[in-house]
């Protein structure tokens, strides 16, 4: 217990000692985690977006004028036998008229003018979840096109399409600015810890010479890096957080994206628990390089 | 207790200690004499294993410490005291707690170290600067709490260096009193210095070092 007391006074007493160089250590976690934050913000975001999106993925098979009820239901009945099928609903040429005034009600005039209804029947088909892959859903529905009595097939693929590439890019970015940020933020951290070292380095060796091991000289220090990492973790999230809350009221009170603002979330607890997890292992790597090459001598 | 056959040590070109023979007895009094450059600190590092001989065997209670893994030095460390001319302690620790870190890096409990660390600084004369940083001490002070943590975990050999270097005379007389008792409680001792008057008080076996060669040796078996 007293050498546990011992090992957390001297951690404190080295955070202590190079207030300035702390200081410049947390702060540059904290930023060099924010960086990396804001594209796991980004990322994670864009793909609940994606999800939620193909969620909703629809086919619309469109279908010739003049087809029967009969030749309609033997349409769906085949439909509703392929793997790929979850829901079909069919809205018919006069419920298609309906919708469009309902939605559109400053058109009325184009289609007043029209004698007969130009909208088709169609059949709005849901791909269950595991078929949901963009060439998935293109190869069925680029099947259907054949098929007896349908006209046009359409589905809402290719933005999504185009958001998971950015998705991608996003990805590989977050991977290579969060590698670059971790060795700066690693190598900042180890040189406070190296400064710490130089500045007690009479009470390292005289620590040595009463008998302390390796580990018990060392603990402190690994202890010192640790705590700036994790610390700088968790300034990190705040920032995320305080930055996250201001732009989102920004976006509302905009209202150009009605809306969306909703949809946008901040880091689950997991994430910025990782976060501040990320922070510690940042620092006790820096702390650890430093450490290497203490006690390489037996004195 | 402690042996040495056919010690050798160099610092590149420079001979720091040439083919050194020497036995010293359990509970013995050593004291190791010459003048600056003589090998008498070496001697002691090798003793403490801050250096590895380049040649010959140390034995100290029957093992071999010129083999000991790195791993094993700071326990063999924690047999033996090791008393510095300048003192080192650690100034930002007042006397008790400089005292009490040998015990601390052992893992005692804070009770036996609160009653070790008060029979060491009692021991010294010491008990009642307890709470004192070691710069609001006197230069005898800080030498006595340094010889308290010397003692404090009971070691079976003492080494000091020159621990009379930066003391005046009567300083000198009280410290080599507090060697001496050390002693007759059956410590052995080996204190490395060139001050006439700790040889003249102490009347002990001396033991002479002269450019890195065993000169003399009052009464030993080397």
């Amino acid at each position: 217990m007293k050498r546990l007391t011992y090992l957390l006074k001297e951690t404190l007493a080295n955070i202590r000692l190079n207030r300035t160089t702390t200081v410049i250590a947390v702060g540059t976690t904290a930023f060099t985690l924010a960086c990396f934050g804001v594209f796991l913000l980004l990322y994670l975001n864009l793909k609940g977006v994606v999800s939620s999106l193909q969620e909703d993925i629809q086919v619309i098979i469109y279908l010739q004028d003049g087809l029967s009820g009969r030749e309609i239901a033997g349409l769906r009945q085949r439909l509703r036998k392929e793997p790929e099928v979850g829901t079909i609903s069919y809205v018919s040429k006069d419920q298609a008229l309906k919708e469009f005034r309902e939605q559109f009600p400053s058109e009325q005039d184009l289609l007043d003018g029209l004698r007969a209804n130009p909208l088709p029947g169609s059949l709005i088909v849901t791909i269950l979840p595991q078929f949901r892959s963009p060439d998935g859903v293109k190869r069925w529905a680029d099947r259907q096109k054949g098929l007896p009595g349908v006209d046009q097939v359409q589905y809402s693929r290719d933005w999504i399409e185009s958001l998971e590439i950015v998705i991608g890019y996003l990805e590989l970015a977050s991977v290579a600015i969060g590698a670059l940020l971790a060795a700066a933020s690693i190598t900042i951290i180890a040189s406070t810890i190296r400064l710490t070292l130089y500045a007690r380095r009479d009470e390292i060796e005289i620590l040595s010479l009463i008998g302390a091991t390796r580990a018990f000289i060392r603990v402190p220090y690994l202890l010192e890096g640790a705590i700036l990492g994790a610390t700088g973790g968790a300034l990190s999230v705040a920032i995320l957080k305080g930055g996250f809350e201001f732009f989102k009221s920004r976006l509302g009170a905009s209202g150009h994206f009605l809306g969306v603002d909703a949809t946008f979330g901040f880091l689950p607890v997991q994430v910025s628990v990782v976060l501040v997890a990320v922070g510690l292992f940042l620092g006790s790597t820096g702390s650890f390089l430093s450490l290497l090459q203490v006690g390489r001598t037996k004195s | 207790m402690i042996q040495l056959f056919h010690v050798s040590k160099h610092y590149q070109r420079r001979r720091a200690l040439s083919d050194i023979n020497l036995h010293i007895e359990k509970g013995e009094f050593v004291l190791l004499m010459g003048p600056s450059g003589a090998g008498k600190t070496t001697l002691l590092r090798l003793l403490f294993c801050s250096e590895t001989p380049d040649e010959g065997q140390i034995l100290v209670q029957n093992r071999n410490i010129a083999r000991l893994r790195s791993s094993d030095v700071p326990y063999f460390r924690r047999t033996m005291g090791f008393i510095f001319q300048d003192f080192r302690l650690l100034p930002k620790k007042n006397a008790f707690d400089n005292v009490s870190i040998p015990l601390v890096v052992q893992g005692l409990s804070s009770v036996d170290i609160r009653r070790r660390v008060t029979e060491a600084l009692r021991a010294v004369s010491m008990e009642h600067k307890k709470e004192s940083l070691p710069a609001t001490l006197s230069a005898g002070e800080q030498q006595r709490v340094c010889i308290a943590r010397a003692i404090v975990n009971g070691p079976i050999v003492l080494l000091a260096d020159e621990p009379t270097g930066n003391l005046d005379s009567d300083l000198t007389s009280e410290i080599m009193e507090l060697f001496k008792a050390i002693n007759a409680r059956g410590t052995t001792v080996v204190l490395a210095t060139h001050n006439a008057q700790v040889v003249e008080q102490v009347k002990r076996r001396v033991v002479t070092l002269n450019q890195g060669q065993l000169v003399s040796d009052s009464g030993g078996k080397s």
